[in-house]
C-alpha cells in the first residue's frame, strides 16, 4: 500500500513526460522518399494517365508520369499502336501494388520501388518511381518485367527504410552493380569479351544474339550492333547481402543496305513504326533496355531476372 | 513513515509550485506569443536553415505578414524539401534563433524566382497561403525541418512581420494537471505525516489500539446513557476503576465496551445522570413516553433476571397421575414424605 502513491506519481509523471515537447538531438538531413500514402496517391495517378493515354492512343499524356527509359520505350509503343490503329485494351487492366521499398534520402533525387502485378498481362514488374526535384512530381523511370522463374529476393531495411546500394559498392558481392552493368553490356555487344564478371546464362542474352544473328544473315546488308551500360542509379540491399540493380542499357542496331536492297519489319513491329517504308541506305535504329540484375552475395554469379525494352528512335534512313 | 510523509510533502509542493507557475506563464491558450517581429528582405523566400528548428512535440503557431494585401506563403516542410525547393533561388536563411526572438540572418545569392507555386507542392507538413497574410499551427515533428515563407506571384516579401507563438500542446490543462497532482501528493503526505504521529515506530504499519472503556446504563425506559468511570465507581458497578480495564458490573453480566460502536455511544449520555445499570448484550424495550428516571439498579442490570427462587411443588396422585399444585394447596395435603428434585437433574418435577 505503502508504494501505491509513489507508483501513481511515477505513471503520472511518465504520462506527461511522452507529452512534453523535446529538443531534438539527432540534426541530421534526411527522410522517407514517399509515405504509404503518398505512394497510393502516386499509383493513382499513374493510373489515370494510363488510362488516358490508352483512351486517346497517345503518348502525350505520358510524360507527367513516366520519364527517360520507360518514356522513350512506351512512346514508341504507343506509336507503333498509333500507326497501326490498334487499341491496347490490356492497358486498361488494374495493377495491384504487392509490394513497396523506400529508401532514406538526405537530398533529392528520391525514389522508391513498387512490386506491382499486370493481371491483364500476367507479368510482375518491379518499378522504380524517382523524384528529381523537390518541385517535380514522381515519374516512373524503370519498370522491367521479371522473368517466368525469377524469385524476387527479399530486400534489407534499416529502421523501416529499404538500403540503398552505391553503384560502385561491391562489398560483399564482389562486383559492384556498376561494373556488372558495364560487362553486361560488354557481352551483349560481343559475347567472346573478356569481362571480369561472369554472368549466369539467361534468356534475354539468348534473346538478344538470336536477333543479331538474323540480321547479320541477311544478304547483302551489313549489320552492327553495340551495346552501352547507363549510370547506375538505383540499387538496393538484398536481405543476404546481395544487391539488386536496376540497369540501363542502350542499344543500336546500324544497318548498311546496298543500293537495291531495302530492309523491312513486320507490319505489326515496333520498328516498323519508326521506319514505315523500311531502310533502303545506312540506318540505324535505337533502342533501350531496363534489365533487373541481381548479384547474389558470394561467389554466384550475377544473373538478370527482368528486362523491359523496346525500339525508342530511329536516325539515318 | 515520517520520512516517507516529508518526501510526498515536499515532492507535491514542488510539482504544486512548477504546475501554478507553469499555468500562470502559459496561460489559458499554451502558448508564449512575440511579435509581431519585422523582418528586413526584399527577396521571395524567407526559411529557417536545418537544425534551427530544434524541438519536437512542440505546438508552433506562426503568422506571417506582408503589407498591400500581397500574396504570401507560409510552410513548414522536411528540411530535406525545403532546401531542394528553394536551392537556386535568392533567399534570406536565417541560421539562428533564440528565444523569444533574437535571429541571425544570411543572403543567398539565386534567381529570384522559384521553380514552381508552393501551393502546388505535396510535401508540406503545414502550409497556407493568403493575401496579406497567413498562418499555420503545427506540431513539430520527429525531423529536421525547415520554416520557410514564400512570396507568392511576382511579388516579394518587402515589409514582411512574423508573429510567432509556441508552447507545449494542452500545457495549460497539462500544468493544471501537474498542480492538482502536486496537490494530491502534498496532502497524502501530510495525511502520513500525521498518521506518522500516532503510529510512530510501528514498522508494521498497523494503528495502536488505545482502549477506552465506556460506561454505558440503560435507564428503565431502555435509553442507553454513558456515564463516567467515577459515576460507575459511585454506582458500584465498577471494582476498580484506575487499576483494571475491565468494566465490572454490580451484575456477573459482562458490559459492553463501545469505544467501537460510536452510534451506540452517542445514545448512551445523560444529563440527570440516571441509572438503571451497564448496558445488557440485548437492548431493553421500555416505555418512551415516561421519562421519570428510577434508581433501582439491580433488575434490569442482569443477563438473567433475579427472581425469588421458585419451589414448584408437584404431587403424585393415587392415580399415579403426577400433578403441580401451589404452595397455597400445599396445605391441603398430608405430606408425610417427599422428595426434593433439582431442576436441573432430567427426572420431573
Amino acid at each position: 500500500m505503502r508504494r501505491l502513491p509513489l507508483v501513481l506519481l511515477t505513471t503520472a509523471l511518465l504520462v506527461a513526460a511522452c507529452t512534453v515537447p523535446q529538443q531534438r538531438t539527432d540534426e541530421t538531413l534526411g527522410k522517407v522518399a514517399a509515405t504509404p500514402q503518398e505512394i497510393d496517391a502516386v499509383f493513382e495517378r499513374y493510373a489515370t494517365v494510363r488510362d488516358t493515354a490508352a483512351r486517346l492512343l497517345s503518348p502525350n499524356p505520358l510524360s507527367i508520369i513516366q520519364t527517360e527509359a520507360v518514356l522513350d520505350i512506351e512512346t514508341g509503343s504507343f506509336e507503333m499502336a498509333q500507326r497501326l490503329a490498334a487499341s491496347d485494351p490490356e492497358r486498361d487492366d488494374p495493377i495491384d501494388v504487392q509490394r513497396t521499398y523506400t529508401p532514406r534520402f538526405g537530398s533529392y533525387p528520391l525514389w522508391f520501388v513498387a512490386v506491382v502485378r499486370d493481371e491483364g498481362r500476367e507479368v510482375t514488374r518491379v518499378q522504380v518511381f524517382e523524384r528529381a526535384a523537390a518541385a517535380d512530381p514522381w515519374l516512373l523511370i524503370a519498370t522491367p518485367e521479371t522473368v517466368l522463374d525469377a524469385e524476387l529476393p527479399d530486400l534489407r531495411e534499416r529502421d523501416g527504410a529499404v538500403v540503398r546500394v552505391a553503384a560502385d559498392d561491391d562489398a560483399g558481392t564482389g562486383v559492384s552493380a556498376q561494373q556488372a552493368a558495364d560487362d553486361y553490356a560488354a557481352l551483349l555487344a560481343d559475347p567472346e569479351a573478356e569481362v571480369a564478371t561472369t554472368f549466369a546464362e539467361d534468356g534475354f542474352v539468348e534473346q538478344v544474339r538470336a536477333a543479331a544473328e538474323q540480321n547479320r544473315a541477311l544478304e547483302g546488308v551489313g549489320f552492327e550492333q553495340t551495346w552501352e551500360a547507363q549510370e547506375v542509379r538505383h540499387a538496393v540491399r538484398t536481405s543476404d547481402g546481395g544487391t539488386l540493380a536496376f540497369v540501363d542499357l542502350s542499344r543500336s542496331d546500324t544497318y548498311d543496305v546496298p543500293d537495291d536492297v531495302t530492309v523491312t519489319w513486320p507490319e505489326d513491329s515496333p520498328q516498323r513504326a519508326f521506319i514505315p517504308e523500311g531502310l533502303s541506305t545506312t540506318g540505324t535504329l535505337l533502342y533501350r533496355h531496363q534489365v533487373l540484375m541481381l548479384i547474389p552475395v558470394g561467389d554466384e554469379p550475377p544473373r538478370v531476372i527482368g528486362q523491359f525494352g523496346g525500339v525508342v528512335g530511329a536516325e539515318g534512313f | 513513515m515520517r520520512g516517507l510523509g516529508w518526501f510526498l510533502a515536499a515532492l507535491g509542493a514542488l510539482l504544486l509550485t512548477v504546475g501554478v507557475s507553469a499555468a500562470v506563464v502559459l496561460g489559458p491558450d499554451s502558448r508564449f506569443t512575440t511579435g509581431p517581429h519585422p523582418v528586413d528582405t526584399s527577396g521571395t523566400v524567407v526559411l529557417t536553415q536545418p537544425g534551427v528548428i530544434g524541438w519536437r512535440g512542440l505546438q508552433v503557431d506562426v503568422l506571417v505578414e506582408v503589407p498591400a494585401d500581397k500574396p504570401v506563403f507560409v510552410g513548414l516542410g522536411n528540411s530535406v524539401d525545403v532546401t531542394d525547393y528553394v536551392a537556386e533561388t535568392q533567399r534570406l536563411e536565417v541560421t539562428s534563433f533564440q528565444r523569444p526572438w533574437d535571429i541571425t540572418t544570411e543572403t543567398v545569392d539565386g534567381r529570384p524566382g522559384l521553380p514552381g507555386a508552393p501551393t502546388a507542392l505535396d510535401w508540406w507538413i503545414a502550409g497556407s497561403a493568403g493575401l496579406g497574410g497567413a498562418s499555420i499551427s503545427v506540431t513539430l515533428p520527429d525531423e529536421t525541418t525547415s520554416l520557410a515563407v514564400v512570396a507568392v506571384g511576382a511579388t516579394n516579401l518587402s515589409g514582411l512581420e512574423v508573429t510567432l507563438a509556441y508552447g507545449p500542446r494542452g500545457g495549460f490543462a497539462a500544468s493544471l494537471g501537474v498542480a492538482l497532482l502536486g496537490a494530491g501528493v502534498l496532502l497524502a503526505g501530510v495525511v502520513v505525516l500525521r498518521g506518522g504521529a500516532v503510529t510512530a515506530g510501528d514498522e508494521d504499519d498497523d494503528l495502536e489500539v488505545v482502549e477506552e472503556i465506556v460506561y454505558v446504563v440503560v435507564d428503565e425506559h431502555g435509553v442507553e446513557r454513558e456515564i463516567s468511570a467515577a459515576e460507575a465507581e459511585a454506582l458500584g458497578l465498577v471494582e476498580d476503576a484506575e487499576g483494571d480495564d475491565e468494566p465490572v458490573g454490580t451484575q456477573a453480566a459482562p458490559a459492553r465496551m463501545l469505544d467501537d460502536d460510536p452510534e451506540r455511544a452517542s445514545r448512551g449520555g445523560s444529563d440527570d445522570g440516571s441509572l438503571d445499570g451497564v448496558l445488557p448484550d440485548e437492548p431493553t424495550p421500555g416505555p418512551v413516553d415516561d421519562p421519570a428516571p428510577s434508581v433501582a439498579p439491580t433488575s434490569s442490570v442482569t443477563t438473567a433476571p433475579l427472581v425469588e427462587e421458585d419451589v414448584v411443588y408437584v404431587v403424585v396422585d393415587e392415580d399415579g397421575v403426577e400433578r403441580e399444585i401451589s404452595t397455597a394447596e400445599l396445605a391441603d395435603y398430608d405430606l408425610e414424605e417427599y422428595e426434593l428434585v433439582d431442576e436441573d437433574e432430567e427426572s420431573p418435577r
